[in-house]
Formats: C-alpha cells, structure tokens, sequence
C-alpha cells in the first residue's frame, strides 16, 4: 500500500474493528479482548524461549492487568492499542518503484534460486533462463484486463504451490496489470530471496499462527479497506495449498466475501468507481514442487493435517534448484488460466464491466443490497449467503478452467486401472500395498490412457475442463512416456517408472496426488 | 438511489393452485395482487366475472386479484413473484418472468417438480433464469380446493435467505393460511416433488379396494424412501417429518382431490395412462417426476422400491397386482434406515 494511504488504512481497521465490537455492548468489549489475549498468550507459550518471548509474555501480562483492573474507557484504550498493533504488522510496505524493479528482477530471480545466490549477485548477472518459457498463458485475458480501469480486480487463483505466489506476481505483471495486494504466510517470508521478491510484489503479511479472532477481523478489514481505496487484491480462496493434489472444492468465504463488503461501503459512499470484479485463475502444474510433503500431509490422517508446513521442499533451496532444473529440461508447464470474470455475487461480467444473468441480460446488482424502498440494508446473513453463492460458483470456474497435462493424465489412467483390477480392497490399503496386481505393461496402460482421453475429449469439447495440447494431440503411448520422464526426473521417488517391459509405481501416495486433479467429473471407477 | 418496490404480490400462473394463491394473498393485505395468465379469455374471466371456472368452478375471487397477460404488468416493482406454472413450461416462464425482475425482489416456486435430467429444483431455475438471489419455494397440504373455499391450512416458505422467509410470511399468512419458515429449502422441494409419486402409489391401492392398513403402509415407507433420497441429496431429515413432508404426503395421498392420487385410482382401474390424464384435464406432476426421481436415484444409488413400482405401472405396462405383490415379497429389513440394506435374519 502507497506510504500516503496508510495511515489512513490503519486508522479505518481499528476504527471498523472497534465500532464491530464496541457495538455489541461492554461485554463483549470485555470478552474481545480477553480473547485476543488468550490466543495471544497459547501462540507465545509455544515460542522458542528467550528474551523476545519474555518480553512478550510481560506485555501479555501488563495487558490482562490493564483489562481486568481497567475501566471501559481504559478497556477501549487496550482494544485500539491491540488492534492498531496487528494492523500495523499486517500492512504490506509497497512501494511501486520496487515493484516495478522487482517484476523485471522475477525471470531471473527464479534462476538465481537455481544457484541459490543473492539477488543482489543475480542482478550483475543477468542470466536469461526464464520463466517465461513455461507458462502457458491463456483463456480471458484481455476480458480481465479491460475491468482493471473499470473497478477493483479481486484476482482469487487456485493454489498447489507455494511457488504460485512467484508465478502470479511474475505472470500478472508480464500481462499488463498492475501489481496486486495479497496476503502471504509469514513462511514464505522466512526464504530470505523470496521475502525480497514477495514485499515488493504486494505481499503483506499473514501471522496463521495469529489465531485470535480479532487479528483475523483484522485482516479482512484491511482486504475490504484496501479493495475501497482501489488497490487490486489477490485472495487464494482455498485457504491454503490443495493437500489432496485436487481442485479446491471448498472454498473460505472469509476473505472472499471482502470483496461483496467492499462493494456496500463504496456504494454507501457514493464512491465513483464502486465495482469490484472476481478474476478466478487456475493454475496447473504438470509437476508440482512441494507434491511429496503435501500428499503425505494429506494422508496422515483426514482431517488431522497440519495447517501450516514450514519444512516442505520450498525450504529447501536444493529442492527448489530440482524442480527448476526439472521444469526446464523437461519442457514442463505450468498453464495459466484466466477464467470468465465475475461479480461479488457471483454473476458473469461483460467487458465493459456490466453483470449479466443466467440469460445475457444485464443486471443492476445494486438492488441486491437494497430494501424495498431503495434504502441500502446491512444484512450479515444474506451477505453469507450471497458470498456462498459466489464461492459455488468459482469452484465450478476452477474445475472448467483446470489444465490437464500428461501426468495427470497418466497417474489417473494407472490409479484407476489398479483399483480396478483389485476390488475390494480400501484406499489406504491399496496405497500401502499397490494390491496383488500392481504393474503395468506400456500397452495396457496405453490402451486405458486412449480410452481416458476420449473421453477428457468429449469434456472438454463440454467446456467443462481444458486439455494441455500435448493431451488433445500426441499418440498414447507418448503421453506415458511424456508422463514417465516428468514423474521420474523430480521427485524423490517417481510415481510412475519403468521396471523391465512393465510399469509400476514407486510412490503410490505421489501417483494419488497427480491422479486427484482429476476429480469432480464423475470419471473415477465406481 | 435505484429501485424500490411495492409491498404486493405478482402470481404467474393462474391454474387451480396459481389462482388460489393469488387469492389468498389477496385475503392476506390490502394491496393488489397481480396474477399472470397465458390465455386472454381466462383473464377476462378473472377480470370481469371474477371467477376463474376450468379449474375452481364458481368461486368468486377477492376483488383485489387483477389479471394480466402481461409478465411486464405484473412482475415489476412486486416485492413477492410466485411462480406457478408445471414444471415442464416451468424454466420457459421463468426465463421470460427474468426479463422484469430485480435483485430486491424475492420469488417462491408454488410447482412441486423437478427438472428431467438436470435434476434442477424449481427455485434453482428460478435462479438461473433471472437475476434474483432471494429465492425459495412455498409448499405443503395445500389442496387448492379447500383452501379457496375459505377451509383453513398451514404452509412452509423455505429459501436460504432469511428475507424470503419473512416477505413470504408477511405477505400471504392470513386466518386462512398459516405460514411456516424452513431455511432447508432443498428437504422442502424434494419432499414436495416426490410425494407426488406416493400419492399415485395410494391411489393404486385405493383404487383396488384395499383398506387402510396399506395405505398407511405406503405413506410411511413412501415417507421412509422421499426422505432417504432427500438426505443424500443434502437435505434436512428432519424436515420430511415437517409440513412439506408428511404433512403434505398425508394430505396428497390420502385425498380424491389430489391429482396424483386420482392418476393411481384410474390405474387401478385398469384404464391407460393417456386416457387417464385427458381426463384429469390438468398436469399431474408426479408423473413426469416418476421418472426423474428413478434415474436420480439411481445416479446416487438409492433404493425406492415403492417409486420404482410406480415406475413400472407408468411407463413398463405392469399391473397394480404384480407390482404390489413385488413389494410385499422383499425380504424383511429393519425400518430404521441406519443401514436400509440391511435384511432381519
């Protein structure tokens, strides 16, 4: 955010964080704050011992003194004074002239992780391995970019990688736009390069260890304040990277109803431009980075997997030095798609910015907001619900926009082909054991990847979801071999392999993962 | 500032059902309410004699129901639009109704149907084929009969949004009609569709003579598979127990004026299907939803012997006598569907 909004910014958070809770009366003034308090003191019971975690804990303590001893104005005191100091440490440090810098850095800042040096190194060297090469860009660009001067572009991708954030940031500003706000885990700040480059694409930070309600009211409050003062934002609306290797199918509404608030406060203002236009993005790997650590995550246990990974393969320069070598002697993609807009309300959006109904017509989506005699109303329930509708509907954009490239198509074929051919036995088991029949000859799975992409083919032909070139058009046998080399050349263990004539897999959870792209077209075997 | 509407009620549709609601949202409040009709004659009839005789013989409507050919007369600026129409001209309607309605208003779907292939709920294609959000069904024992002839009745109003619940309140509960909310308004659409084919079912057994033991045996397993169905689509358990469920499947299916019910009698009779409905003269929906509910549940893979029975009279030219005899020889399963695989052994 510009140095000049900021201020402004901070003060709007706390005043509208406050005002939510001051309006529910002085016990709920009480209860926010002892709160924020508790989460805040569990969050820093758990910190390395030292100084910095000492000195924190006092503070805590002071505070709780101050809310138990306090009267309600010393109460309201503490309110501002906690809320104001996670406003502050969420507000990003954006400054154009860095970002600028920084997006023509990106090319080679990837090549520089290849050599792990500083960027400072880098920029003397100026190597031309790229980025571009790899990203396939494609659907309704020009659609997207002509809303950008129309409104405020609320950019939501689906998100696999931790290297999306990069990709994004690169392949945004190579399209014409102007640099996005977005909010990154503190994690990604901790890669010291990285951090570089994420500050000055927009990036402000997200502590997820933070998990006082208040700090998350917080954080929407600064999405919907920088969405009304026209900052593009970017919202992965998954929460976090698909663990599972699939579409996300659940989506947080949180933050993504930010943008439906945004749209009310402009209105109520009589702000001149009070659009706010959902851009949904997918993003499809053909081999993702961190794939072994979060299919493991996801398997752990359903449901008991862990929020937040710090030690995945995006910690490991050597990792990341892999998957680029990977990704660029392979002639591996990443497609990058860019969906039909949408309102705030989930309606499609001409280019002119005019939201349209089930039939073409155009709609005057103030009247969602309005009561019966043209009054704005306040209605957090049917706000929800809008937002949900919204959120239906961008999982449905994700699953049409998804690019299936050769090893997803390929791990799907095998998966499904093994379940095939040993019935009854659980997920579980047959991931640990791969069942009585686990292997392959390149025929067979040639015959079974034809007959998959007919019908991908038909689908697609359906619009219901995109094929890589290489899939509509290379022989079958060649997309195995295509899917063989990819899986074999990255990962630690390759999901698929050669032994002999026949075709195995060495790391079925890995095999999984590339597979489950694939859900949510009624294609899995019964 | 945009918009602003007016505290009425547009009806489009005037059948036996359409007409009686806009009557009785008429005897609810004190503004007009428009009612849409295809055929100019019936709205003359309405306009002028105020009666409206292919389907309600001589009762006078309120004075304040006015028709209209129109859907430009009667959608705009209404702040509730009921649509009424059978389900299978149901997404041409609303797609037309679309063309005059708001993002405010709120519309209810008074059709008991469901959508052949898409499986698409009525207020679904409400939502698809115009802009509005605040959309719902209204549903329950409603025999348009009595209601109209001033016999007093109780309804559910069910949307995920809260403001359709209290439009549709306020504006149509009356000393006649008592009006309920459902926030589940998938549970109250399929319980509303499906028991269309229960009640074609007790028609049958009515039909053949027997007596009430059967009778009570279809309504309860009828309820027993609707309800099974409905939860694996997502819906609330509990409101099959409610108005729109068994409420609505005793009223259907135990009544001569129900045209699902009569459908059964004559086929039990031994008479056609065609011959059947020409005589009926109106649409009776659980015909087409027979079939709809057999191929959806199959697609989720849920067992309606009942429905499918009824599936076999429809359309496969089987007998009442086989088809029942089907039924009672199934094996003995327990009645709680905690597993309705299950057989007693």
């Amino acid at each position: 955010m510009r140095a000049e909004d900021r201020e402004r910014a901070v003060e709007d958070v706390v005043t509208r964080v406050m005002s939510r809770v001051l309006e529910r009366g002085p016990q709920a003034l009480e209860a926010a704050i002892a709160d924020t308090l508790y989460h805040e003191r569990q969050r820093v019971d758990r910190e390395r011992r030292g100084k910095e975690r000492d000195r924190r804990l006092a503070l805590l303590d002071r505070r709780r003194g101050r809310l138990l001893a306090g009267s309600d104005e010393e109460r309201r005191r503490l309110l501002r004074e906690v809320a104001e100091a996670f406003a502050r440490e969420v507000l990003g440090n954006f400054d154009p002239r860095v970002h600028a810098f920084a997006t023509r850095a990106v090319p080679f800042g990837l090549a520089a992780l290849l050599h792990a040096s500083s960027p400072r190194q880098l920029l003397r060297r100026f190597p031309v391995l790229g980025l571009e090469d790899r990203l396939a860009v494609q659907g309704e660009v020009a659609h997207a970019r002509a809303l950008k001067d129309l409104g405020t572009i609320v950019c939501v991708p689906t998100h696999s990688s931790n290297l999306d954030s990069i990709v994004l940031g690169y392949g945004m500003h190579e399209l014409g736009f102007p640099p996005l706000l977005y909010g990154a885990g503190l994690n990604l700040f901790e890669n010291p390069l990285i951090s570089y480059f994420m500050h000055n694409l927009g990036a402000y930070k997200v502590d997820r260890r933070k998990t006082a309600p208040l700090y998350r009211d917080v954080l929407k409050e600064y999405a919907t304040v920088s969405l009304e003062y026209g900052y593009h934002n970017l919202f992965f609306p998954g929460g976090t990277r698909a663990r599972s290797g699939a579409i996300e199918d659940r989506l947080k509404l949180g933050l993504l109803g930010t943008s439906l608030r945004a749209f009310a406060n402009n209105l109520r203002h009589g702000r001149p431009r009070p659009r706010l236009f959902v851009v949904p993005v997918v993003l499809s790997y053909e081999l993702v980075l961190e794939a072994e650590t979060l299919v493991d995550d996801f398997l752990r246990e359903t449901g008991k997997s862990r929020y937040i990974i710090t030690d995945d393969e995006f910690a490991s320069p050597r990792r990341i030095l892999q998957f680029m070598k990977g990704i660029l002697e392979l002639d591996a993609r990443i497609a990058f798609t860019f969906m039909p807009p949408l309102d705030p309300f989930g309606n499609r959006v001409d280019e002119a910015g005019v939201s349209l109904d089930g039939r073409g017509r155009p709609i005057d989506i103030d009247r969602y907001l309005r009561g019966p005699t043209g009054e704005l109303v306040d209605d957090d329930e049917r706000d929800h619900e809008y937002t949900r509708e919204l959120g239906e509907r961008l999982v449905d954009t994700f699953h049409r926009g998804n690019t299936l490239m050769p090893t997803h198509l390929v791990s799907f074929a095998f998966f499904e082909e093994l379940r095939r051919r040993n019935p009854g036995l659980d997920l579980y088991r047959l991931l640990r054991t791969g069942g009585t029949q686990d292997t392959l000859s390149l025929g067979e799975l040639s015959r079974v990847v034809a007959a998959l992409r007919d019908r991908l083919v038909a689908l697609e032909a359906e619009g219901r979801l995109r094929l890589d070139d290489r899939v509509r058009r290379e022989r079958a046998d060649d997309l195995v071999l295509m899917a063989l080399r990819a899986l074999g050349t990255y990962h630690t263990r390759p999901a698929l392999a050669r032994a002999g004539d026949r075709i195995c897999s060495r790391d079925r959870n890995l095999l999984y993962f590339y597979r489950n792209r694939l859900l949510g077209y009624g294609l899995e075997a019964a | 500032m945009s918009g602003g509407l007016k505290e009425r009620v547009a009806v489009v549709g005037g059948g036996s059902w359409g007409t009686t609601l806009a009557h009785l949202a008429a005897m609810a409040g004190d503004e007009e309410v428009v009612l849409w009709m295809r055929d100019a004659e019936a709205v003359r009839e309405v306009n002028e004699a105020r009666t409206n005789r292919r389907y309600l013989g001589d009762v006078t409507l309120a004075p304040t129901v006015r028709a209209t050919t129109e859907l430009g007369d009667a959608v705009p600026d209404a702040r509730l639009v009921i649509v009424c129409v059978p389900s299978s001209a149901f997404r041409e309607v609303a797609g037309q109704a679309g063309e005059f309605v708001t993002g405010d208003q709120v519309l209810l779907s008074a059709t008991k149907g469901l959508e052949p292939r898409t499986f698409v709920r009525m207020s679904q294609v409400l939502a698809e084929e115009t802009c509005a959000r605040k959309v719902g069904a209204i549903s329950g024992p409603n025999l348009a009969k009595e209601l109209i002839a001033g016999q007093p009745g109780a309804t559910v109003v069910a949307s995920r949004y809260r403001e359709a619940i209290v439009v549709g309140a306020q504006l149509l509960h009356s000393r006649v009609l008592r009006v309920y909310g459902n926030l589940d308004v998938k549970g109250v659409e399929l319980a509303g569709a499906l028991k269309n084919v229960i009640a074609i079912a007790t028609g049958v057994a009515h039909g053949l003579g027997l007596g009430v033991n059967v009778r009570a045996m279809l309504i309860t397993r009828g309820l027993a598979e609707v309800q099974r169905l409905g939860v694996r689509l997502g819906a609330d358990a509990l409101t099959f127990s409610g108005l729109a469920g068994i409420g609505d499947l005793l009223a259907t299916a135990s009544s001569e004026l129900s045209r699902n019910f009569r459908v059964g009698l004559g086929l039990a009779q031994g008479r056609a299907l065609e011959a059947v409905l020409d005589e009926l003269g109106e649409v009776a929906e659980g015909v087409n939803t027979t079939r709809v509910a057999l191929e959806l549940a199959r697609s989720v893979d849920v067992p309606l012997p009942i429905i499918e029975g009824v599936g076999r009279l429809l359309f496969q030219g089987a007998t009442p006598g086989s088809v029942l005899d089907d039924l009672m020889t199934r094996a003995a399963r327990y009645e709680i569907d905690f597993d309705y695989t299950a057989e007693v052994r």
